[in-house]
């Protein structure tokens, strides 16, 4: 009769039980631990914000302007914004897509845009220059190159994504 | 640049850049008697004309809120209060001031007006946002910005 009810002893019993709430408690505190930790690992999967803005075989040696739009949340206001670039292959057969916004006070820049500089881009506002690879003409207003897009090629289609800046040269 | 925060701390470091002006006339009306359907159309036409230019000259346009006004009233009242403005804002310095709108009201006090008067006819194909009328607006806002950057 004892033996039978020494199956579980009292020692035991305490025994599992308190590993069993400690282990719960445990668990209860390494989850979210554990979820913040791999968070960033897991986030940019999502955020791949890719656009498609041209063919390939569109694209020549010669920058040419690309507009493409993308929904914009931006504190209060949802808004459906126009983005453009300007995409050319350089002589090495890269592909090069330059942020049309100057990098003085922001007015958008065009290829051969003055007629004195057939071969830069050129700010209306206030006479800025880029030479074709995007870096700024010394002497004008502009302090730094103009901002490169970060690009994909998928099944002959252009995919940019964010401008960014491209550092370097003042 | 345009009349919110970021833009201003912007314009304050860079103010002797931003020499030219540009502010939206805009009639409204309530009234029956008047092609309401009509004044709408060209008000967001207005804003999308300004938007776009300001977006493009952003680094020497500063873009003003719209000036909005009660349409068809006793148009003296307004020429005296918009040159009031102007004369206000003019003193920041702006070398040149444009004034858009596509109210004919206002060609007939071109002479009076403290500011170069943009006006234009309203494109009438209906929706704004149609393939056809983008492609119209687009070549009117070229036009436009051209006609700009002959007055710097």
């Amino acid at each position: 009769m004892s033996e039978k009810k020494q199956q579980v002893s009292r020692r035991q019993f305490l025994n599992y039980t308190l590993t069993g709430v400690g282990g719960f408690m445990a668990a209860g505190m390494l989850a979210p631990m554990v979820r913040f930790a791999i968070d960033p690992v897991l986030q940019p999967a999502a955020q791949g914000n890719y656009q498609a803005v041209a063919q390939l075989d569109e694209i020549t040696n010669e920058p040419q302007r690309f507009d493409w739009t993308m929904d914009q949340v931006d504190g209060w206001y949802e808004s459906t914004v126009t983005k453009s670039a300007w995409v050319y292959r350089n002589d090495n057969d890269e592909i090069i897509a330059l942020s049309p916004v100057c990098k003085h006070l922001g007015c958008f820049v065009s290829w051969a845009g003055s007629e004195d500089y057939p071969d830069q881009f050129f700010c209306p506002c206030h006479d800025g220059r880029y030479f074709k690879d995007g870096e700024n003409v010394p002497g004008t207003p502009p302090a730094a190159p103009l901002d490169e897009y970060e690009f994909k090629t998928e099944e002959g289609t252009l995919y940019l994504g964010k401008a960014k800046p491209k550092g370097g040269v003042i | 640049m345009r009349w919110q925060e970021e833009d201003i701390d912007l314009y304050i470091g860079a103010k002797e850049y931003v020499d030219t002006l540009l502010i939206p006339l805009m009639p409204l009306s309530m009234d029956d008697k008047f092609d309401i359907n009509k004044l709408t159309v060209q008000g967001e036409l207005l804003t999308i004309f300004a938007n776009e230019i300001e977006k493009q000259f952003k680094g020497r346009i500063f873009l003003m809120p719209t000036y909005n006004y009660m349409f068809n009233e006793e148009s003296s009242l307004e020429l005296t209060r918009l040159n009031n403005w102007v004369d206000k804002i003019e003193a920041n310095p702006f070398k040149h001031i444009f004034l858009l709108t596509l109210d004919h009201q206002w060609k007939k006090h071109e002479r009076d007006l403290a500011g170069n008067l943009l006006w234009f006819p309203a494109i009438q194909s209906g929706n704004v946002s149609s393939k056809e009328s983008q492609v119209i607006i687009k070549d009117q806002i070229n036009q436009l910005s051209e006609l700009i950057r002959s007055y710097w």
